[in-house]
């Protein structure tokens, strides 16, 4: 048996060696562990300035602490308040995440103000605004026009027939109700609170002033849409033959066959 | 391809501290009322993405080495 005792390292101990410097480097120093640290800090740093940007006076008079202290727990407790302001004053931030402490808040998403009508297809009509039910005959004719029938006694035969696909103006066309109306069933309006669903991955976030205030702002946009559509509830509910007459016809042509409608709509609307 | 050993060309390298650690002492010890500034946000990105670099160039090293073909050593271990 030979016995031999190295005294040079050799490429295996060189290697070993190598090894072991390079795992002193990633346990020892711990780096990546630092970057958590510092990326956490920076987030609330960030949301800082933005209170100070967005709500200077109530930042001058918080009383809120620096350190984590609060409803969400990874949050210091001057964040926190920040949420809550957002809550109160810009758009509607918390009621998805209250019952979750622990949420990660560093990126947000938003609660889909449009959730009736989603891909998984089921509808209940009877709790839908009216006008909103009606504007279902373009996407589930058989079940839309079922409760038409069942709600006004109007029967699909009675109308135009409905084109497989809407006119190209349709979608594009300003100051009409009708427009409205098929955008908000198509969730196509390009506000993010209205064309947004439960169903599909939702958009991230970033607490940034431009975000916030983008985001209050399509928010009072998308309450007066809903009160836009309200009108045409009402119209819908004195004359529901014509006013679905003429809504098939804007889906088919990109006009309405009595235009006075939708132009006394827009006038209720000014007022 | 160069004569230094694994362990030279390592040790060669031009590396110190990772600089979030560095900078994560120095939060630390600040008052965390003491809002940052734009320029210290900045520094503080860059920062976090050079020590993202470091901590991905030693991640790389450990794996070329896990992926390094065996080779016979000129040592006859003790024992054989």
């Amino acid at each position: 048996m030979n016995v031999s005792i190295s005294t040079s390292p050799g490429f295996g101990g060189d290697l070993l060696r190598s090894l072991e410097y390079l795992q002193f480097k990633t346990r020892s120093h711990n780096a990546a562990a630092a970057s958590d640290y510092i990326g956490s800090t920076l987030a609330e740093q960030q949301k800082y300035v933005l209170y100070r940007e967005m709500f200077p006076m109530e930042w001058l008079r918080s009383q809120a602490s620096f350190y984590r202290r609060g409803h969400f727990r990874s949050y210091s407790e001057r964040s926190n308040e920040l949420f809550k302001l957002v809550d109160e004053r810009c758009f509607p931030l918390l009621e998805q995440y209250y019952d979750d402490p622990e949420a990660d808040l560093d990126n947000f998403a938003i609660a889909p103000m449009n959730a009736d009508l989603c891909c998984c297809g089921e509808v209940d009509h009877e709790y839908l605004r009216i006008s909103y039910a009606i504007g279902l005959i373009f996407i589930y004719p058989a079940e839309a026009w079922a409760f038409l029938d069942d709600r006004f006694g109007l029967d699909e035969s009675e109308f135009p027939s409905i084109n497989e696909r809407m006119h190209e103006s349709v979608g594009r066309i300003e100051d009409s109700i009708y427009n409205d109306l098929i955008c908000l069933v198509d969730h196509s309006t390009g506000n993010p609170w209205l064309d947004s669903t439960y169903c599909h991955g939702c958009d991230w976030y970033k607490w940034s002033k431009e975000t916030i205030e983008e985001l209050t702002v399509e928010f009072r946009s998308a309450n007066m849409f809903f009160e836009r559509i309200a009108g045409l509830d009402s119209l819908i509910e004195a004359n529901p033959r014509q006013i679905l007459t003429d809504l098939i016809s804007f889906w088919n042509t990109g006009e309405p066959l009595n235009p006075d409608i939708a132009s006394e709509d827009k006038e209720n609307e000014r007022q | 391809m160069s004569n230094k050993s694994s362990i030279e060309i390592l040790t060669d390298e031009t590396e110190q501290v990772n600089p979030t650690i560095l900078l994560a002492e120095e939060f630390m010890r600040r008052d965390m009322a003491d809002v940052l500034s734009t320029e210290d946000i900045e520094r503080t990105e860059e920062i976090i993405y050079l020590g993202h670099r470091e901590i991905d160039a030693i991640k790389k090293q450990l794996a070329a080495f896990d992926r390094t073909p065996a080779s016979a050593s000129s040592d006859i271990p003790t024992g054989f």
